[in-house]
């Protein structure tokens, strides 16, 4: 095969090019751009033959203009072995196939051809730097290749390295991990460092700067950093005093025993109330007239029904939580599509089956959203259940720096709860991915 | 393995016999008659194809032979049996069915024998024997999300396949496919067919397809459905699609059946149905390019 020689391409042209293909469609530009750098461009005059079937599968090319006549050895049962490419045609294949070192067609210039080359080999590894691109890549030359030559056989040889592209299939912390990086990627990191800057700077300016009268007893951002930060502090509380860790680990504690109560109730009640009308009609009435009570006035009921303190605080901490993960579980089970019921009793399962291969795995996305919710409003409950108890927990601290006017410990502990709050509430999520891994592809295309 | 050792447990096929039934929906005067006085056979080893328009009734008649629903008059008999519920020996893909979207493709294949507690060494076998008939081996771990839309087909064709029911039910199974998938698709279905020799009952709306795969074809008539006419396609199998497009009795069993549903259709059409009437349209435009 005459060695037709390679001159370099801008990357904006190539760029432009692979857009108008059918596998680089999709692509994003940084990736594009990866891609320009390792392409060629070469001329063919009319009758120059590009290769023969059997030669070497090096490199893959596109038509940028000229026409190629493309045509699959008998070997390769294509069911539409001739093709004539033009102008935006993807061909030269063979290259990223796994096991075929070789190619499977002869491909002929009939008339004078500008074409992109790329070497197979270098495209699979920058391919490989970002699997879930190249993925994607692959299942559209997958189906380029089936809709132009129906080729089955070749196919599954593609999508070989498609998988081995995804050698980390959706396993452990893929999940979680593809959310981070695309969370990353995205302008959402950016924005969320400006809206807090706004805040504090907010904070700031109204308090310490313009001194507006309506913050005049509200302590300055400087005031309750310096003071949180202090080895020494003046109102007794700050990352140095081990009462602090004491407030937020006696603040978890209820949290999670409240969490989990919520959880281990929750579900399953929702599981019910969602499969069995009975059981509904008979629960979701009652269920419905206590759901809208604020936690404040269930607080006497609390002190009156537990006698010890602490077991008061962990059902008000509760009962938010339970109703959110029981309301949520429920229309997880609601929102079913039927037709996999019916799926699962024509393959011989019975009622008990489908309830826990169905019923149960088809709600998770729902449970998972009712924990998410459920973890938010048990910190939010804590505050309320804490002015109940005597000792620790940082809602006891807000309530009682507030009766001994002691302002910046406020302050320290809402920011406290705050955070402790959004870190618990990122675990139940990475909980949810490690157990829904099937929603990766999903995700991935932007459902959520 | 070799292509002639299917590792498939041995279970007799099952033949139903449709007769005389009727189902209407709705109340008193806003009822409507969808089945009436239907009558047909789904012969044991046979593949049986009906073909009818969109809305005639179809899926109405495959709830009733599944056993979700009951039909007002007439009965239906599996093997000289009246069917009284869903059961494994009737295995039904709905129209509307879809893989469990939790599942891998091997877990959804094995679903079924999973279920009724029957996962044996050669229910593994049968699985592996049939994730490689329908060309998914590379896919076995892939969750169906990450399938494209024939691949997931054919993971369901397997689903279905490894419960070795006596009666295989499917509703328009290829609906939505490219034209070029569902070739392929054709191809897999049929080479599955063949090789279980086990009665198979199909639905659909196209005629190539009903033409290429049917031993049995029935044709429906418009609301509320009826066989209209039963052509037998005596073409030789394996078939192959090639050999479909030249054979004179594959085509001519296409027209004859193109002329029946056209007439079906005008009968509608009089009678006032719009449905019919683009139905006639698309028809005439087909036979005219055929
Ligand atoms: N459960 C139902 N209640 C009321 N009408 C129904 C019901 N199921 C089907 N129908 C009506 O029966 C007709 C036939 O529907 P179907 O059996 O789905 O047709 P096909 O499968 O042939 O397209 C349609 O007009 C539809 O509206
Ligand atoms: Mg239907």
């Amino acid at each position: 095969m005459p060695q037709q020689d390679k001159q370099p391409i801008s990357p904006d042209m190539m760029i432009g090019i692979l857009k108008a293909t059918m596998p680089f469609q999709v692509v994003s530009e940084p990736l594009l751009r990866r891609i320009a750098a390792i392409g060629w461009k070469t001329t063919f005059r009319a009758g120059d033959t590009l290769y023969e079937a059997g030669g070497p599968a090096d490199d893959l090319f596109i038509v940028v203009a000229g026409k190629i006549d493309h045509e699959l050895q008998p070997g390769v049962h294509a069911r539409r072995p001739m093709k004539t490419l033009v102008e935006g045609d993807v061909f030269g294949w063979a290259a990223l196939l796994e096991k075929v070192p070789n190619r499977l067609a002869k491909a002929v210039c009939t008339e004078d051809a500008l074409v992109i080359r790329i070497n197979g080999e270098e495209l699979l590894k920058v391919l490989e730097s970002d699997p879930n691109a190249g993925d994607v890549v692959m299942s559209r030359f997958a189906t380029m290749i089936t809709r132009d030559y129906t080729v089955p056989d070749l196919i599954a040889q593609l999508r070989g390295i498609h998988r081995k592209l995804h050698a980390r299939d959706p396993q452990g912390m893929n999940v979680t991990l593809y959310r981070v990086s695309r969370w990353l990627k995205s302008p959402k990191p950016y924005l969320m460092l400006i809206g807090l800057s706004i805040f504090f700077g907010g904070w700031y300016l109204f308090v310490e700067v313009l001194r507006l009268p309506r913050f005049r007893e509200m302590p300055g951002i400087t005031t309750v950093v310096a003071e949180w930060m202090s080895p020494n502090p003046t109102y007794g509380l700050s990352i140095y005093t081990g009462e602090y860790y004491q407030h937020i680990l006696v603040s978890i504690w209820r949290v999670t025993q409240a969490f989990f109560l919520a959880t281990a109730l929750g579900v399953p009640l929702g599981l019910f109330l969602g499969w069995s009308r009975k059981f509904k009609d008979l629960v979701f009435p009652v269920f419905e007239t206590l759901r809208p009570i604020p936690i404040l006035a269930w607080v006497p009921i609390a002190i009156v029904m537990f006698v010890a303190t602490e077991s008061a605080v962990i059902f008000l901490t509760f009962l938010a939580s339970f109703f959110a993960t029981a309301l949520n579980t429920m229309l997880g089970v609601e929102s079913i599509d039927e037709s996999y019921v019916r799926a699962a009793y024509c393959l011989g399962s019975n009622e008990r089956q489908v309830f826990l291969h169905v019923i149960v795995p088809g709600s998770l996305p729902f449970i998972f959203t009712g924990l998410q919710i459920s973890v938010g409003v048990a910190w939010f409950s804590l505050v309320a259940a804490e002015m109940v108890s005597g000792q620790y927990g940082l809602g006891y601290v807000i309530n009682t720096s507030y009766t001994t006017v002691k302002y910046p410990t406020i302050i320290i502990g809402m920011i406290t709860l705050g955070a402790v709050g959004y870190v618990t509430s990122a675990m139940v999520r990475v909980a949810g991915d490690y157990m829904m891994q099937w929603r990766l592809r999903e995700l991935a295309m932007g459902a959520n | 393995m070799s292509e002639n050792h299917v590792p498939r447990p041995v279970v007799a096929s099952g033949e139903i016999a449709v007769r005389g039934v009727s189902k209407s929906y709705g109340e008193a005067h806003l009822a409507r008659e969808v089945v009436k006085d239907c009558d047909f056979t789904i012969e044991r080893g046979k593949l049986t194809v009906m073909i009818g328009p969109s809305g005639c009734g179809k899926s109405t008649l495959i709830r009733l032979l599944a056993g979700f629903e009951m039909p007002d008059k007439g009965s239906i008999l599996l093997d000289g049996q009246p069917i009284t519920g869903p059961s494994r020996d009737r295995l039904v893909v709905f129209q509307e069915t879809a893989l469990f979207p939790w599942l891998t493709t091997w877990d959804n294949i094995l679903y079924g024998p999973r279920a009724r507690g029957e996962v044996t060494p050669q229910t593994l076998e049968f699985a592996e024997f049939l994730l490689n008939k329908v060309g998914l081996r590379e896919f076995r771990h892939k969750y169906p999300t990450q399938l494209s839309g024939g691949m997931q087909r054919r993971a369901e064709l397997a689903r279905a396949m490894i419960n070795n029911p006596q009666i295989m039910i499917l509703d328009e199974p290829f609906r939505g496919l490219d034209a070029m998938t569902k070739e392929l698709m054709w191809e897999y279905y049929a080479n599955l067919y063949e090789e279980s020799g086990r009665t198979n009952f199909f639905v659909t709306t196209d005629i190539d397809e009903a033409v290429f795969l049917a031993d049995r074809m029935l044709i429906m008539t418009n609301i509320p459905t009826q066989v209209r006419a039963v052509i037998e396609v005596d073409v030789p199998r394996p078939r192959r699609l090639a050999d479909m497009v030249t054979s004179d009795r594959a085509n001519a069993v296409k027209m004859e059946a193109l002329a029946i549903l056209h007439e079906e259709a005008m009968k509608s059409f009089s009678r006032g149905s719009k449905a019919a009437a683009d139905f006639v349209e698309a028809y005439a435009r087909r036979s005219a390019k055929a």
